[in-house]
């Protein structure tokens, strides 16, 4: 039964990791034209991913609006979380339950609303108007992430402070912001990851003129292929699994996504 | 706590429904607004109340779109839970250090753009780099053709995308699972896959279904997988919303398709509550 398990691990994994096998080989093959296993190696495609202005600006943009979407989303996440954890008001909940919204609806229906609000204030086209709406639709991660933090946090220690004389805004800042930063900079990392890789919001709302990293790869792949996307993927793949990485090591994603069983 | 006290608080929540409310609820209200609006071949629309936009949806052409996307995404969620609930579960048993490395890649995958892994499956189902190329060199495919687009290559892509989503929304349920029925089954001599079948099937019977819904209305509003593995006669809804208001610029066709698209989503997430319900009392 073991072995079974195993097995289906092992196949399942050897599945999920494959096709990052293939682009790997492809990004540093020699070769002009799609083909692996690569009949030289080069590394001319990273060269030119990382010397030539248009994928620069790309990454750049991409990094930008990733960095600005999560502040905004993590603003958004802890401020309904704390009024909810501190009044528990009706309002604070249905605020609450509004932000779980944008994760169930398909991403085209979200986007298509966005791309006809941008047009009729007169942001279409413009880079704010990515950063608002990454930021707004990617609040539910963050949101159900941090709730987690805030259900952690103890009466006592907060009573203590208070008792203490501590006045709200000093409970904040010296009880409770300390306690749940490790969720709030989770919550900050996906949704950066999530803003960096996420194609169809940003083209609806300003592709034509704001062209990601994303968006740069789809046209590419569409109309002209070079292995420089190959590179590109793979610099997407590296960003993202640092990230993770990196977060592991501040919080315990196990305990964070799964259970606190086998301590 | 005095008046004062609770201004802040007041503030704050105010102010975050207000951005809740002004960029997510708005542009949903406004699209639904445009869907009535006279499409413009100069410009966006014009200001307008017809129910011309809804009436295309009840054509042929339509009928068979949405069919497509329907079957398309209910065999996608089947197939993604099907697979992703056993892995999950041996997922639950293996030590802390390799649950650490499944979340990771799980995560990782959940993160990447669909473009990316659009692309890779491309790659990876290409004549000359990949699965044909691999099958020529065995000698298991004398004239290797390349495997997309098509309709396969399309599933295969979906499948790979939900799969990360499904697996780490049952993670928690299942890790945290009592354990003491299986054990006790396993104690009786019940073979293993009796006990998948009469002991942890019926236990996450609820969870199953509500995340085959979820991942159904995910699959729904997938783009990029049609489009880069999928033949043009396979592009579903979504697609089609895309290039409607983008492609022929006609944003009021456009809107009413996706506001039909999110009546279909309101209505399974209400299921999708019910049944959730049902169990719990």
């Amino acid at each position: 039964m073991t072995s079974l398990r195993n097995a289906y691990l092992w196949l399942i994994a050897a599945m999920l990791i494959a096709p990052f096998v293939i682009v790997l080989g492809v990004s540093i093959g020699a070769s002009k034209n799609i083909s692996f296993p690569p009949e030289a190696l080069s590394l001319e495609w990273y060269t030119e991913l990382l010397t030539e202005s248009e994928w620069l600006l790309a990454i750049g943009r991409s990094l930008f609006i990733a960095l600005c979407a999560g502040i905004i989303s993590t603003t958004l996440a802890l401020a309904i979380n704390y009024v909810l954890w501190r009044t528990g008001s009706g309002f604070a909940k249905l605020t609450f339950a509004l932000g779980l919204g944008p994760f169930l609806l398909p991403p085209i229906i979200l986007a298509l609303g966005a791309s006809l609000f941008w047009a009729e204030v007169g942001w279409y086209g413009r880079m704010e108007a990515t950063i608002v709406s990454h930021g707004v639709f990617f609040v539910t991660l963050p949101l159900v992430i941090i709730a987690r933090g805030f259900a952690a946090l103890t009466d006592e220690v907060v009573e203590a402070a208070q008792t203490m004389g501590a006045t709200p805004m000093q409970v904040f800042r010296t009880v409770v912001l300390p306690l749940i930063a490790p969720y709030v900079l989770t919550g900050f990392t996906l949704v950066a990851i999530i803003s960096v890789n996420e194609y169809l919001i940003a083209n609806m709302i300003s592709g034509f003129v704001v062209e990601t990293l994303p968006i740069k790869i789809f046209n590419n792949v569409r109309y002209g292929y070079s292995p420089v996307v190959a590179a590109a993927s793979m610099l997407f793949v590296v960003l993202t699994v640092t990230g993770l990485l990196i977060l592991s090591r501040v919080t315990d994603l196990v305990a964070l996504f799964g259970t606190e069983k086998d301590e | 706590m005095t008046p004062a006290r609770t201004f802040g608080p007041r503030l704050i929540s105010g102010l975050a429904f207000g951005v809740m409310a002004v960029f997510f609820v708005i542009p949903l209200i406004f699209m639904i607004v445009v869907s009535f609006y006279q499409p413009d071949p100069m410009g966006f629309y014009k200001v307008d109340f017809v129910w011309e936009n809804y009436a295309k949806f009840f054509s042929s052409f339509y009928y068979k779109v949405s069919w497509r996307s329907l079957y398309s995404a209910i065999f996608g969620a089947v197939l993604v839970v099907a697979l992703a609930f056993p892995l999950v579960l041996a997922i639950s048993d293996v030590s802390r250090k390799w649950q650490l490395f499944w979340i990771i890649l799980l995560l990782s995958l959940m993160c990447f753009s669909e473009v990316i892994i659009g692309f890779a499956w491309l790659i990876l189902m290409s004549e000359s780099a990949g699965v044909p190329r691999f099958l020529e060199w065995v000698g298991l495919w004398a004239d290797p053709r390349s495997l997309s687009p098509s309709f396969g290559a399309m599933m295969i892509g979906l499948v790979y995308l939900g799969f990360s989503i499904v697996s780490l929304i049952l993670y928690p349920s299942v890790a945290r699972r009592d354990r003491s029925i299986e054990e006790a089954a396993v104690t009786l001599g019940t073979p293993p896959a009796m006990v998948f079948f009469k002991v942890l099937l019926p236990t996450f019977r609820t969870s199953l279904i509500s995340v085959t819904l979820t991942m159904f209305v995910y699959l729904l509003g997938v783009f990029v997988m049609p489009t880069m593995l999928g033949r043009p006669k396979d592009w579903t809804m979504t697609v089609i919303i895309s290039d409607k208001a983008l492609g022929d610029a006609n944003l009021p066709l456009g809107a009413a398709l996706a506001v039909v698209m999110l009546i279909v989503t309101v209505v399974v997430l209400l299921i999708s509550a019910l049944a959730t319900r049902g169990r719990q009392t």
